[in-house]
């Protein structure tokens, strides 16, 4: 499948990807830092953070809110420029926002004024063209058949965020930069929501970071669970999540799930507790 | 005054007094409200409206206008004294949405062109359209194309403000996702900043509409020649008080006609929004 990893796509993508298994979508944060300095205040959200996300591999970035997580997604994506260090994908460091990573935000960004096949079929339009009834499969898949001409304003919450997760899968990123996407869910839709996204990341392999303050949506998803301090953020522990594929939301009633939970949770404790003292202190 | 009383006036305007009528009735109340009210105020002379014809003589004058009686001297009647003011309101709107809107979005998207253009356009902006009449006499000397001119001042400038306002006030959000989607600037130009600029521009051409209408009744008093503003003039010079009402009559209904169509069009093409 394509993955904007053809070399005829983009000039820029043609130095080699240091990855020897031949597979894109690397990410490796390299001391990243970013403050921001609105009016007289200076807030540093990521200092000094590190982490390396491989091809392919599905790493949840857990946190609690405030601690500089959607900065960090927003510097892998292109839209923050990192005030220290950089984030590297595919060994080319990011400058801009790129087809290659895709982004789903909690509060969809569907674009109000396309009908939600317009919606879907804008990233592939852009370059390469679009496939004649490629946009209608995946509605499908996604459970939107009937709401091809509809505006995402008629869409229930639930609705915008598949549509959403359509319009990213429609344009083959390498990688899935997703930022809390079914936070603000109700339970059943949520759990709907991440069935279909297990389905689509087993099938399709590509390299996805998942941010969530949910600790069991992180141990269900993923591969990797790295856990941040709180701000400035920075991996305070990466726990790995050896439950075996494919998974469903079963699987958080297994003893080893429980286990893995208590570690995170354990992690973020702690976390917590020095952030109240550090409070304290100061 | 006890919390009592205010729920029993409350209740009297709400539901007591007026309780059946259905929204049509209530209008048709306003107009005949309306109509009673003119009709008193020149029977009694209250200020100089002794001087004025009451709603029963207008609504003659207007028939007999309505009938193609000629208006003024020049043999002209009511429609095409309409048509005149009309033509130059649509042929004034339509240049100034050609230029304000290009323009706009330019200085919206550009702080080059921002700093070269707007600062000289911001001197002439709170001069009144009407204050540009006689400077339209002298570089244009055939009175229509002078008229078109000042509407056009007038329309241009709510056009122009609020496409720009549109564009600076466009979210970031989906300029990004444009971007991750593949999109390079003339595609977020094209797909996101002029359709999201959109609601702004429809509400722009709205005032703009509304502008050029008084402007066209004032520049045609001045220097129209023909139009209902020059009728409602010349009236006024002969003292033909229900002429001067008919005029008004006319233009408030050319003016309700207009701002319904830019109404209906600027809500079809903004139909994706949730507030329709
Ligand atoms: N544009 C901004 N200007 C100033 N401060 C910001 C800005 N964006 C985020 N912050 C601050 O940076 C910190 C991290 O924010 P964020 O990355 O959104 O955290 P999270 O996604 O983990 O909730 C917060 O304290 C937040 O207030
Ligand atoms: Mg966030």
């Amino acid at each position: 499948m394509s993955k904007h990893d053809d070399p005829t796509d983009d000039a820029s993508t043609a130095e080699p990807a240091p990855d020897t298994t031949g597979k894109t979508g690397a990410i490796a944060l390299d001391n990243l830092n970013k403050t921001y300095d609105p009016e007289g205040e200076h807030v540093v959200a990521v200092e000094d953070m590190d982490l390396d996300v491989a091809a392919e591999e599905f790493v949840a970035l857990l946190g609690p809110s405030g601690c500089g997580k959607s900065t960090v997604l927003e510097c892998i994506a292109g839209y923050l420029e990192p005030t220290e260090g950089e984030v590297v994908v595919d060994g080319t460091p990011v400058t801009d926002p790129d087809p290659k990573r895709g982004v789903v935000f909690q509060e969809n960004r569907l674009f109000p004024w396309k009908t939600i096949k317009e919606n879907v079929e804008f990233g592939p339009r852009m370059h390469e063209g679009v496939e004649e009834g490629r946009a209608e499969s995946i509605l499908d898949e996604m459970g939107l058949d009937g709401f091809e001409d509809a505006y995402p304003s008629e869409l229930s919450g639930g609705m915008q965020q598949r549509a959403e997760l359509a319009r990213l899968l429609a344009n083959d990123p390498a990688i899935m930069l997703m930022d809390e996407p079914f936070s603000a869910l109700d339970a059943l839709t949520k759990e709907i929501m991440q069935k279909k996204l297990l389905e689509v990341w087993e099938r399709d392999n590509r390299t996805v970071l998942f941010i969530t303050h949910d600790v069991e949506e992180a141990i269900l998803l993923a591969d990797r669970v790295a856990i941040m301090t709180a701000r400035p953020g920075q991996i305070k522990d990466v726990i790995d999540v050896d439950i075996d594929r494919p998974r469903d939301p079963e699987v958080v009633t297994t003893d080893r799930f429980t286990e893995l939970r208590e570690r995170a949770l354990s992690v973020i404790r702690e976390e917590a507790e020095r952030a109240l003292e550090q409070e304290d202190g100061a | 005054m006890s919390t009592t009383t205010i729920e029993r006036i409350q209740r009297r305007f709400e539901g007591g007094t007026v309780p059946m009528l259905t929204k049509r009735v209530r209008q048709l109340l306003s107009i005949v409200l309306f109509l009673g009210l003119w009709s008193a105020l020149v029977r009694f002379g209250v200020l100089g409206f002794d001087t004025f014809v009451g709603p029963e003589t207008t609504l003659a004058a207007l028939l007999e206008a309505l009938s193609g009686t000629a208006m003024t001297e020049g043999g002209e009647t009511i429609y095409e004294h309409a048509a005149f003011s009309a033509f130059r309101v649509l042929v004034a709107v339509t240049i100034a949405v050609l230029v304000a809107i290009p323009l706009g979005l330019t200085i919206g998207t550009s702080r080059r062109w921002e700093d070269a253009l707007f600062p000289a356009l911001e001197v002439f902006r709170p001069v009144p359209p009407v204050a540009w009449v006689p400077i339209a006499l002298l570089l244009l000397p055939t009175f229509r194309s002078g008229v078109i001119f000042v509407v056009f001042v007038g329309a241009f400038f709510p056009i122009l403000i609020n496409t720009i306002e549109g564009v600076k006030t466009v979210e970031a959000e989906y300029v990004q996702a444009a971007a991750s989607l593949g999109a390079g600037s003339r595609d977020i130009f094209r797909h996101v900043i002029v359709p999201a600029t959109l609601p702004s521009i429809v509400t722009g051409v709205s005032l703009g509409v509304g502008l050029a209408w008084i402007t066209v009744v004032a520049a045609e008093m001045i220097a129209g020649g023909v139009g209902i503003g020059y009728i409602i003039f010349q009236a006024y010079r002969l003292l033909q008080t229900e002429v001067i009402a008919v005029g008004m009559i006319a233009i408030g209904f050319l003016g309700y006609v207009s701002a319904a169509a830019v109404h209906r069009t600027g809500h079809y093409l903004t139909r994706w929004q949730e507030t329709n």
